[in-house]
């Protein structure tokens, strides 16, 4: 091949490439060759190496091209030489010529098929599976189904192969060779099992008594290649993943068979059994311990992938079973210098998982000298487990903190330091005692932030938070600081920030207004508009002010309008004389937010566009509540749960209730969406049976009018309770409604209707729902802040339970208290657990929980509670929910 | 599914490329954030040591041998491990067919027995021979020896 090479003494060979200067057409030219009469087999293959490296560089061949190039190298079939050939199977194949042109190779092909030379039948089932269709496929199907279980493995690997890729285009055809197919998964030769068990599971997948089958006798019996092993492992898998729903006692099917993969001697297979066993459903201590073990053992493998592959299964174990991986610990903080970054970060998030609260700061300063060489999204991946570590250790703050303001100093894009803005915003959020400091690394950043998004994100949240802080003037200098180095639409912002300042704070006022007026002058016309809009409102124009509480509603409420309503009215709004009136949009919030499932982790929002999420739709349900005249008169609302389905998944009709509780009321609101196309409903109402509530009494109802396909709607039914007592009652509920017919065509509903009903779940009200969650940063300082005067402790057994960890969850459901620094995870194997619980109980008291759990060898849990509170009623009332 | 195999040298040019299920056009994508992968991290990497990442949820094994890089992009059952078996597989054929570990030059030197035997190796995306022997053999269209 040397013979196109330049050369060129003066220069050094290795700098040129044989395909130097190659050009599509030259080539195309070159292929004339294949036509000679006299074939120089030595020239052909050069010239169809040089097709297949254009075709490997991305060329791509026109219809034409293609075609002139595969009927001259159909010649080349006539041609002894074995390699060329071979080459020639090769560029068929990338040639792919077109269905009509296929017919010129096939007899050459078959006869090939037929061949008594072994390789010359492999190779020819792979062509003409490649470049087959479904008749011809019927034609060679014999020789194909022969094939499969040839002696030869490279002739049924051929086969088998094909048959994998077959049967995506023509699975009726090679769903008639499972005979076969059967038969060489007993094959001696390895990979010929690998390919044959691939493809009969391909052939079965929808057949699940089938592949239980499969995978029952192949347990038993010899697996020989590792690959073969491997997916078999995954088979089961998913075997027990399917049979441990009907079987939810006794033993785990194939537990053993995968415990006796992980003495495998080949790598491949042991670290598939580990990770299949960390994937079981609700995998216990005792199943994860083994896995966990060979793990480990790889994490300080000399091969990176091995490594890469561990590190990666426990991370994903450690955010299900945080204590089963704490044992490897000393092992990955040894791979945080870990030469690929891939495997560092892999093993800083999971130590950021399982790591103690003593452990933080040293492994703080591991990270630092990490984060500066890795790439934005590895770090991002870092601050997000920053992140949830504050949360979980609140009394690392701050550490943690001064970590993220310094990083946030450093070189970074957009997403990154958002990620690091958003976590802080969290942090001051939910941990009072870093909000001064945290808003302050803002302050700072904002000084110098590039983003202009970022800033009049924080702009706005300084906004709201800093005028409520010790010192509150310490912040304006940031904030003007903006208003003369920024472009205009932070200066907009930090008008905004500044005229909040200004209407909390009255010590600040006169200044403020010294401020805004300077921004009177300001060239952008918005800068301009909002500083002359503040000072009006705040009366610092010297005009009659209004009163403070509309001032501050007009500064900090929300629109008190959905969006979506507000947009669809102002597209619909005609320009005519009479201005647009924003009280004539409607109130009713249109589309739901999506149920959570009781399950699902709440992922806190931050900065961006939805507002934060407990309290805001808190309050968006407040104001939906409170513009119903029949509740109006229910005073503010204590809590509301999340929605609970009352519907099974892809039902007619989809309902859940969000439960709203009032000091002496509680209001059911039903969100029903209506998933038939053809039917409009009228007249929806829930009729609800408290029966089973004893002291709740029905006092109002609200219908919804209609309910037309996809748009979901609310109504509401109100029972009273006795004041101040935490009632609990099971209820039962039939919606009710007037059902038309639609004409999808039109869209236009019947006149008549009939009515109809549709049983639903029924709902509870529990004491847990008497209970806000609500956390307390540093738990030891509260309980003695709370004092022991309403303290009482009492002690009970919980019967036999399936482990610990079950049984301190059950009882923080039971409560429906925020678990505090991480208490809700109980370490694998241990005998005894402490709990601690925070919350609001109804009538705003606070209260803390502290539990202790012992479990003995017959797993029976005693539980000793201790509560404080700020009310005597409200602790014994707690030891009730617990007796009860 | 073998989703690519891509072989470039050390200025990140392309000298090989063979996607399975990629659309084209994710494969500019594709080649342009491997070798920035490869730019990134394979300078100084000693020959034959494996490097591993994830993306998405498609797995990436990539190393450097004599002075070319190879980069293997699997998915699902091709997880690292299978991956690295693979890419095992393709530098012990390469080194074979080159008789060590190749520079660029000796590389499209034996191109076209390297295409034959990433042929015999990947076909469509899933590994079909893993013995660099047979492998040997059947680009030579000559049997394996034993069976």
């Amino acid at each position: 091949m040397a013979q196109y090479v330049k050369k060129d003494d003066d220069r050094d060979e290795e700098e040129y490439s044989p395909f130097l200067g190659i050009e599509k057409g030259a080539v195309l030219q070159e292929a004339r060759v294949f036509n000679d009469p006299q074939l120089d087999s030595r020239r052909c293959s050069q010239v169809i190496t040089k097709l297949l490296y254009l075709l490997n560089q991305g060329e791509t061949f026109t219809k034409v091209e293609a075609t002139e190039v595969f009927f001259s190298v159909t010649k080349l079939f006539q041609a002894k030489d074995i390699g060329l050939r071979r080459m020639v199977y090769l560029i068929i194949k990338e040639l792919s010529p077109s269905s009509d042109e296929v017919i010129i190779v096939t007899s050459s092909l078959m006869k090939d098929m037929n061949s008594k030379t072994d390789v010359y039948r492999a190779n020819a089932i792979r062509v003409l599976c490649r470049i087959t269709d479904g008749t011809l496929l019927t034609q060679i199907e014999r020789y194909l189904k022969q094939a499969i279980v040839d002696k030869n493995p490279v002739v049924a690997s051929a086969a088998l192969v094909s048959g994998i890729h077959l049967l995506q285009t023509n699975p009726e055809i090679v769903k008639r060779w499972s005979n076969e197919v059967q038969e060489a998964v007993q094959s001696r030769a390895a990979l010929v099992q690998f390919h044959a068990l691939a493809l009969l599971h391909q052939i079965r997948q929808n057949d699940r008594l089938a592949v239980s089958k499969l995978v029952t006798s192949l347990t038993r019996g010899t697996v020989r290649s590792p690959l073969a092993q491997c997916l078999l492992i995954r088979y089961t898998s998913q075997v027990i993943r399917e049979s441990s729903m009907n079987n939810q006692s006794g033993e785990r099917p194939f537990y053993d068979y995968l415990e006796g993969c992980l003495r495998h001697k080949a790598e491949m297979v042991i670290f598939e059994a580990a990770r299949a066993i960390t994937e079981l459903n609700g995998v216990t201590s005792r199943e994860l311990t083994p896995a966990i073990t060979v793990l480990q053992l790889f994490l300080s493998s000399s091969k990176p992938v091995l490594r890469f592959a561990a590190v990666r299964t426990l991370n994903k174990v450690a955010m299900t079973h945080p204590m089963a991986v704490t044992n490897c610990n000393i092992d990955m903080e040894s791979l945080i210098s870990d030469q690929n970054r891939s495997i560092a970060t892999l093993a800083i998030t999971t130590l950021l998982k399982t790591g103690n609260e003593s452990g933080v700061d040293r492994l703080m300063k591991q990270i630092t000298n990490f984060m500066s060489d890795i790439a934005d999204e590895f770090k991002i991946v870092v601050v997000d487990a920053i992140r949830s570590l504050c949360l979980k250790f609140p009394l690392k703050y701050r550490s943690l903190m001064n970590f993220l303001s310094n990083i946030l100093r450093e070189e970074g894009g957009f997403e990154y330091k958002k990620a690091i803005v958003d976590s802080i915003v969290i942090l001051i959020r939910d941990i009072p005692d870093a909000k001064e400091s945290g808003l302050l690394h803002l302050c700072e950043f904002i000084e110098d932030c590039e983003f202009t998004y970022l800033s009049t994100q924080i702009l706005h949240f300084l906004g709201l938070e800093g005028p409520k802080t010790s010192d509150p003037s310490k912040y304006i200098r940031y904030i003007y600081n903006r208003v003369i180095l920024e472009n205009a639409t932070v200066r907009a912002s930090a008008v905004s920030t500044l005229a909040k300042f200004g209407a909390m704070v009255d010590s600040l006022k006169p200044r403020i207004f010294v401020l805004l007026r300077r921004c009177l002058y300001d060239n952008d016309d918005e800068v301009r508009d909002r500083a002359t809009l503040y000072l009006n409102t705040l009366g610092g124009d010297g005009s009659v002010v209004e009163t403070d509480k509309d001032v501050k509603d007009f500064l900090f409420g929300s629109l008190d309008i959905p969006l979506a309503n507000l947009e669809t009215s102002l597209k619909n709004y005609e320009p005519t004389e009479e201005p647009f009136d924003i009280s004539s949009v409607p109130k009713e919030v249109k589309s739901q937010p999506l149920a959570e499932k009781k399950s699902a982790g709440k992922k806190p929002t931050a900065l961006g566009a939805p507002p934060p999420a407990p309290t805001s739709t808190v309050d968006a349900y407040e104001r939906l509540l409170s513009s119903i005249p029949e509740f109006s008169t229910f005073g503010p609302l204590f809590k509301s749960s999340a929605p609970v389905e009352l519907t099974e998944a892809e039902t007619e009709y989809a309902v859940n209730v969000v439960k709203h509780i009032f000091d002496k009321h509680v209001v059911f609101q039903y969100n029903c969406t209506n998933t038939i196309p053809e039917q409009l409903l009228e007249n929806v109402v829930v009729v609800v049976d408290a029966s089973e509530a004893e002291e709740f009494a029905e006092v109002a109802t609200k219908p919804l009018k209609s309910l037309p396909y996809d748009t979901p709607g609310q109504t509401f039914v109100a029972f009273e309770k006795p004041e101040g007592v935490p009632a609990v009652g099971r209820f039962s509920n039939v919606l009710k409604f007037l059902v038309k017919e639609v004409d999808p065509s039109t869209g236009e509903a019947e006149e008549d209707g009939v009515e109809d009903e549709y049983q639903l779940e029924d709902s509870e009200i529990v004491a847990a729902d008497y209970m806000l969650k609500v956390g307390v940063s540093n738990f030891r300082n509260a309980w003695e802040s709370l004092g022991p005067d309403f303290e009482r402790v009492d002690e009970y057994g919980l019967g036999p339970r399936e482990s610990l960890s079950e049984a301190v969850n059950a009882v923080i459901n039971l409560l429906g208290m925020q678990p505090c620094e991480g208490t809700e995870v109980v370490a694998a194997n241990s005998r005894s657990h402490t709990c601690l619980l925070s919350g609001v109980y109804i009538g705003n008291v606070k209260v803390l929980v502290r539990l202790s759990f012992g479990v003995d060898s017959s797993k029976e849990v005693a539980m000793k509670l201790a509560v404080r509170s700020e009310d005597e009623s409200v602790s014994d009332a707690i030891h009730e929910v617990v007796a009860n | 599914m073998l989703l690519a195999v891509l072989i470039a040298n050390s200025e990140g040019n392309i000298l090989l490329e063979r996607f399975n299920g990629v659309p084209g056009e994710e494969r500019l994508h594709w080649r342009s954030f491997l070798v920035k992968l490869g730019a990134d991290n394979l300078r100084g990497v000693k020959s034959e040591e494996l490097l591993v990442a994830c993306h998405k949820s498609v797995y990436i094994v990539y190393t450097v041998l004599g002075h070319v890089s190879i980069y293997l992009v699997g998915k699902d059952e091709y997880d690292e491990l299978a991956l690295s078996e693979a890419i095992f597989v393709i530098t012990s054929a390469i080194k074979d067919v080159c008789g060590k570990p190749p520079t660029e030059r000796l590389f499209l030197d034996k191109y076209g027995r390297i295409c034959l035997c990433l042929d015999e190796i990947v076909w469509k995306g899933l590994l079909e021979n893993t013995d660099k022997d047979r492998i040997k053999r059947l680009i030579r269209l000559k049997p394996p020896t034993e069976f």
